[in-house]
């Protein structure tokens, strides 16, 4: 219930500002960096540690997956690096070079649940506003939130309540709120999991063009190899317990990717293969 | 329920059922009517419509307004948890000689039975229905970065509220019977005393009336509060019923 908590949780990291987060070696610049991250949470048991020591940098326009087994803390990952979850002493978070205090600005995540996240007594287009009320004035929120719809194609189901549209139609209103609030970065937990294939697949293709169009910063969590395969510039495999990154695949197949002839290339397959093995391996 | 009517008649027609005071549903109707037409039913039923919509109203501002509090605040929670369970266990009925005692036989006693009945209710609904917000739409809140207040005010509130319209329905049909138990023990007047002075002046048909007066009281407030809820919250009314 305490939704004001969550402040100062990386001070101890705070970077001095003649440093900036940046790799340094002419690539992109850096708009998530993670050091040393641990999570520990409470269980009966006692503390028990989650993540330990993750070391990772996500660059602007980057689309990364995070994969693993189920239950080795990729969504607490992911809500770290949101504000959501407060990682442990000694970690450093930064978003943007700024040290993480509570949702950073410009972050926005996509959860599983759709229908739980998405206000039902609200319309379409008044759920993609939700996050710009009170912020910009209402002339803005109103072409904002067209904008976004247009970009997820629901531009004609605006005035629909969520309930109303199917489950993909549900996670691409979802996804415009995130793009009507101009994130930068786009956590998105298991999207698609709860899809069927077809849908999954055409929402895929749907993130793939937003994320060609406006070139978010993307970590994207997920089961399915293929999909991290066919959607990834890179791919983090989490493993062990507590759990810490122990792989980590650059996907180089050209774009845009097709569902066909993408997946059907030699270099696809063998990503498939190894990415499977690095999740398998874990044991 | 035009048979169970029907079938009434005849067994009283019939001289199947001879209770001394079991009238037909004939004669309750007529007296009914030449109650209606001489102007002794009016005063008492507005009476009770008046004081049971005056002790709910007021009994549901304060339970909303406090169940908000104890529902948001999760000190003022700890403090009053306890409290509130032991004092829910409590029939509201069974204070009914209590505000007799303290208040007399008085419109005072009435409205404070009401009030108290109508609060509780309200109260104990709201307090579930905010602390059982679903914790995605908190995450929501905090990840889009909305102040404290528009948590509050959009997402809290709105879950809450099918939840608060159930505490007010039941509030409200409480309500109705607390005034009529009270008027019956308590203050002479309204429909309950009306209807304990045909009893004791031996008028079943009456007696009868006043009753169905009453039922008549319970199910057009109870209708009059639907219809009102649904026409102010259009999106509650079409909303799925599976969903938070």
């Amino acid at each position: 219930m305490t939704v004001d908590s969550g402040m100062p949780a990386a001070t101890a990291g705070r970077r001095p500002a003649s440093e900036p987060a940046e790799t340094g070696d002419g690539r992109d610049a850096v708009v998530c960096h993670c050091r040393n991250v641990s999570v520990d949470f409470d269980s009966s048991e006692g503390r028990r540690r989650v993540l330990e020591a993750i070391d990772m940098d996500l660059h602007e326009g980057e689309l990364v997956s995070i994969m693993g087994r189920s239950g080795t803390g990729k969504t607490t990952l992911l809500r770290v690096l949101c504000g959501l979850v407060e990682p442990g002493p000694g970690s450093v978070v930064t978003v943007r070079g700024q040290p993480l205090a509570g949702p950073p600005e410009g972050a926005v995540f996509v959860f599983q649940n759709y229908a739980a996240s998405l206000l039902p007594w609200r319309t379409v287009e008044r759920n993609v506003a939700l996050g710009l009320e009170g912020k910009v004035s209402q002339e803005e929120i109103r072409e904002r939130a067209a904008g976004a719809l247009e970009a997820v194609g629901l531009a004609e189901r605006a005035k629909d309540y969520p309930w109303r549209l199917s489950g993909g139609m549900q996670q691409r209103v979802q996804l415009a709120r995130g793009l009507a609030m101009d994130a930068c970065l786009l956590l998105m937990d298991e999207p698609f999991g709860a899809l069927d294939a077809m849908t999954k697949t055409s929402l895929q293709d749907e993130l793939q063009r937003v994320h060609r169009e406006r070139e978010p910063t993307v970590a994207f969590v997920t089961h399915d190899i293929d999909e991290a395969v066919y959607l990834s510039d890179r791919i983090l495999v989490l493993s062990g317990s507590p759990a810490t990154i122990s792989d980590e695949i650059t996907v180089d197949l050209p774009r845009p990717r097709d569902q066909l002839a993408t997946k059907e290339l030699p270099e696809f397959l063998q990503l498939r293969r190894r990415v499977y093995d690095a999740i398998v391996s874990d044991r | 329920m035009a048979v169970l009517v029907g079938f009434w008649e005849l067994l009283v027609r019939g001289g199947v059922v001879e209770f001394d005071f079991l009238p037909a549903p004939s004669g309750i109707a007529a007296a009914l009517a030449s109650l209606a037409a001489s102007g002794d039913l009016l005063p008492p039923l507005l009476h009770t419509l008046r004081s049971t919509i005056v002790g709910w109203v007021i009994g549901a501002c304060a339970g909303v307004a406090l169940g908000v509090w104890l529902g948001l605040s999760q000190r003022a929670w700890r403090y009053s948890m306890a409290s509130i369970e032991v004092m829910r266990a409590i029939p509201p009925i069974s204070l009914v000689p209590v505000a007799l005692l303290v208040f007399g036989f008085s419109l005072r006693m009435e409205l404070t039975l009401i009030v108290y009945v109508g609060a509780w209710t309200v109260l104990v609904n709201t307090i579930d229905g905010v602390r059982s917000v679903r914790p995605e739409l908190l995450d929501v809140g905090r990840m889009l970065r909305m102040s404290r207040l528009r948590v509050v005010r959009s997402l809290i509130l709105p879950a809450a509220l099918p939840s608060v319209i159930v505490g007010l329905r039941l509030a409200l049909s409480l309500s109705l019977v607390l005034a009529v138990v009270a008027q019956m023990i308590g203050n002479p007047a309204g429909l309950g005393n009306a209807l304990i002075r045909a009893q004791q002046a031996l008028q079943p048909e009456q007696m009868f009336a006043y009753v169905f007066t009453i039922g008549a009281l319970g199910v057009s407030l109870n209708g009059a509060l639907r219809y009102a809820s649904t026409r102010a919250f259009p999106a509650l009314a079409a909303g799925p019923t599976d969903v938070t």
